[in-house]
């Protein structure tokens, strides 16, 4: 019989990066490199499953952005590009380390992967959400959705018309491509203020996610801990993350990934090799990048030793043994505490899972096979179908919180990006007197109003905020910001003296052309 | 009495602000954020160095607005015990306050009145206490120490005046510190023993399940948090030439080119190529130490004609 509940989710996102002004753009090659290193080996991974008919059930935010960018013609075309540029130097790379045979079976590994890369690609017809969305159909995988640009609410609460409008905007762009409603959501950031869940309430949406301390410091105390969710006044439910299972996975001390042969992350041939040799495969400027094909193992406090993938294998497949095994003690232990099936919520970011831990997919799905096969303490749920059995839960107030540095909000408020904020909410309000003078209206005002409201919508992104935050390589994130804001600030001004310049406009539209659909009005 | 009332806010205004300015210091000492999420975070991100000559596009010289045009003051939570204000107050304001007060407002000090407004509507008189943060002329934000989570706060931005009367110039809404622990108030319904509760607790933040006291127990997690030093662990190439104050790193590779009939079949070390349009090929080998014999042969189409060149090369490294 089973005694408790495993709850694992996937919070898949990327920022809004798309520039067809330029040829090439190396910001880009975030949503490149995720795709063949995470989503794609996700995909192959619920494939196997599926197949082998193993019963599984995994939650996974895909972020309106990123679904955007997944299902957008021209990064499809650059993917295309990317991967076949990465097969061209992996042959290159099988031919190279002929006479070293510890890396040119990794570089045969390589070659084999991006060529897969490009067959599934090619066999969802270049739009990975097809995928995704086969498997929610499925009744696999239970997608939820995310801020419309990943805003991070709680510094957003000053001008709510703008959390409704992320909120509003991504369930929209959900039901469009999932034919269906999103059941809950997952705040950016974690980031949750008391009285939030009210936007969501009137969104149709049924649960959220804190940190652990978002319901361990809920009012009244929470009499089953994070192991249960409570309902907000509003009804819906916030379900709160488990450390114990997070820290296995996440921490530097416990934690799995650092596993000295697992594969290094930062030993990559971009860096590695002889720069003519390497310069198609980098960025036209001339800046070493990482390619993706890296051979070492992260070996200790030694010289770095060449990657052996099938230790690693058995390595990820103990780790997941180990993994389970802690979660059923964990179960057991909580089932006579709480004299109740606790639930464990574990989730992380998609992009750890093969981007980062490189083995890490193998090891969630080795998870799945044995949670599957080798017992029945626990079994694996998604929120909704835990919320149909057991709907009674008590009612509390969470508290603010994040999952960020420090739990509250200070990654996206200090020093280095404080100053954006007082922009960012001066354009909120300019959109919420937008909309109020014109409540209806069309032709090139309305094209123009909606075009403001991505606009900001764009430069509320949390990432902009958290690069900045970091102190490293943040002119990007900088001009992003401002040009959003720039170009808001203009089509504002532009609408205020009815002076909206057409061709402006449609390059703008060409360039932000995310949520074609949006209707500006929602920002109220 | 009044007087030293006054010397005694005064006071206090001056410890805020060194309380103030010691962590923003912190915060320019601090390591990039440590926390495994960010960590991930960070290398979703990752950019070896500026896009120079994308990020040097037009856009950026232009600038953002200078202000919105009214005067507020906004007031948003960072944690349990800090918050941050922002604030904009327009020309025409401060001509009419220079107006109003002539020669008093040039002696008057600027100053954030920061009021504890927990569980009541503010009308301005009502609050629970309050406390002075004395600021200059040219700031026109602050990090704000409240000290006390769970409580509701809302700041003026005025003028105090030499004789002690206080000018609001312009309020802010109302922001909640979080609680830095668990509630106090039980639910009758759902009812849970304090040693239970704690246990619970600590179980929640991973720290076991030993009935410890609660108190400390969040500022714990979060110095683990921070100390931890994350995935750093797992090393960068930049990170260990950091901790290596200088290093080396030699390789060697082989190319091998040559040129042959445009139709003629190759193979090198037994393995056949690909020919350019004009008949010449390259091919690059890592080399590693020890001796490495390459036959490179060269059949015409027809079968009839072969020609075999076999370079041998030695590395050895020292």
């Amino acid at each position: 019989m089973n005694k408790g509940y495993l709850c694992l989710v996937l919070h898949t996102h990327l920022p809004f990066v798309r520039h067809p002004e330029h040829e090439d753009f190396l910001e880009e090659d975030w949503l490149y490199e995720a795709i063949t290193e995470t989503y794609i080996p996700l995909i192959l991974a619920f494939e196997r499953l599926s197949n082998d008919n193993v019963n599984f059930r995994l939650t996974m935010s895909l972020t309106p952005t990123l679904l955007s960018m997944l299902s957008d013609p021209l990064l499809q075309d650059r993917y295309l590009r990317h991967i076949n540029k990465l097969i061209e130097l992996a042959h290159k790379e099988v031919e190279r380390t002929r006479w070293m045979p510890e890396f040119h079976h990794l570089a045969n590994m390589y070659l084999t992967g991006f060529y897969e890369s490009r067959n599934v690609f090619e066999r969802y017809q270049r739009n990975l959400v097809n995928a995704f969305k086969a498997f929610q159909d499925a009744g696999k995988i239970e997608i939820i959705t995310c801020g419309a640009t990943h805003g991070y609410f709680p510094l957003m609460d000053v001008v709510r018309p703008s959390v409704k409008a992320q909120v509003k905007v991504a369930v929209n762009q959900y039901e469009k491509i999932f034919a269906r409603k999103p059941a809950g959501i997952w705040l950016p950031e974690c980031g949750y203020n008391p009285g939030q869940d009210e936007i969501l309430k009137e969104a149709g949406l049924r649960y959220f996610f804190t940190d652990s301390h978002g319901v361990l410091h809920a009012t009244p105390r929470p009499k089953y801990g994070v192991f249960a969710p409570v309902y907000c006044k509003s009804g819906v439910a916030c379900f709160a993350r488990d450390l114990e299972s997070s820290k296995q996975v996440w921490s530097s001390i416990e934690g799995y990934p650092g596993d000295y042969y697992y594969r290094e992350f930062y030993r990559d041939i971009g860096f590695d090799l002889d720069y003519d040799y390497i310069r198609p495969y980098i960025h036209p400027a001339g800046t070493r990048i990482n390619t993706g094909i890296k051979y070492y193992r992260i070996t200790g406090n030694h010289e770095k030793q060449p990657y052996i993938p099938h230790i690693a294998r058995e390595h990820a497949a103990s780790h997941a043994g180990n993994f389970m095994f802690n979660r059923q003690r964990q179960v057991e232990y909580l089932y006579d505490f709480l004299n109740k099936k606790p639930l464990i919520i574990s989730p992380y970011d998609a992009e750890l899972f093969g981007h980062w831990w490189y083995e890490g997919v193998q090891w969630l799905e080795f998870l799945i096979r044995k949670v599957a096969f080798d017992q029945d303490t626990i079994s694996m749920t998604t929120p909704s179908e835990y919320l149909e059995q057991n709907p009674r839960n008590q009612v509390a107030t969470p508290s603010m919180s994040s999952w960020g540095w420090k739990g509250y909000s200070e990654m996206w408020l200090q020093g280095q990006n404080d100053w954006f904020y007082r922009h960012l909410h001066g354009s909120s309000e300019r959109m919420t007197e937008l909309v109020k003078v014109f409540p209806e209206t069309g032709g090139l005002i309305k094209r123009a109003l909606n075009q403001a409201l991505r606009e900001l919508l764009l430069a509320q992104s949390s990432d902009w905020a958290f690069i900045m935050g970091t102190g490293t390589h943040t002119s990007y994130a900088i001009k992003r910001t401002k040009d959003h804001l720039l170009r808001f600030t203009r089509l504002y001004e532009d609408i205020k003296s009815n002076s909206v310049d057409e061709n402006w406009l449609s390059d703008i539209e060409y360039k932000d052309n995310i949520f074609p659909e949006i209707d500006y009005r929602v920002h109220q | 009495m009044a007087l030293l009332k006054a010397i005694k806010n005064k006071l206090g205004a001056l410890l805020k602000k060194e309380q103030r300015i010691k962590p923003s210091m912190d915060r320019q000492k601090k390591e990039i954020p440590g926390t495994p999420e960010s960590v991930v975070e960070q290398a979703k991100f990752y950019t070896p160095a500026p896009p120079v000559a994308q990020a040097a596009g037009k856009s950026v010289s232009e600038d953002l607005p200078w202000g919105y045009g009214r005067d507020k003051i906004v007031l948003q939570v960072r944690d349990p015990w800090w918050m941050h204000a922002y604030w904009e107050v327009s020309e025409q304001t401060f001509g009419r306050l220079k107006a109003e007060l002539g020669d008093e407002f040039y002696r008057a000090r600027r100053v954030l009145r920061v009021y504890d407004v927990s569980q009541v509507v503010f009308n301005g008189s009502n609050a629970h206490r309050f406390f002075d943060i004395h600021i200059n002329e040219y700031a026109n934000s602050w990090y704000i120490d409240a000290g006390s989570p769970g409580r509701s706060w809302c700041v003026d931005l005025g003028l105090l005046l030499s004789n002690g009367k206080f000018i609001t110039i312009v309020r802010s809404n109302t922001g909640s510190t979080p609680l830095a622990g668990p509630s106090w108030i039980t639910d009758e319904e759902w009812m849970i023993p304090d040693d239970m509760f704690n246990r619970l607790y600590g179980l929640g933040f991973g720290l076991g399940s030993s009935p410890v006291k609660v108190k400390g127990l969040w500022e714990e997690r979060l110095k683990r948090e921070i100390t931890s030093g994350a995935l750093s662990s797992l090393s960068s190439p930049v990170r260990a030439a950091e901790a290596r104050s200088f290093w080396l790193t030699v390789n060697t590779e082989l190319i091998v080119y040559g040129a042959t009939e445009l139709n003629a079949k190759v193979t090198v070390q037994g393995k056949s190529i690909k020919l350019r349009p004009d008949g010449t090929f390259t091919l690059r080998f890592a080399l590693p130490d020890g001796k490495q014999v390459i036959p490179v042969k060269a059949s015409s189409s027809d079968g009839q004609e072969e020609r075999t060149i076999t370079p041998i090369v030695t590395r050895e490294t020292r």
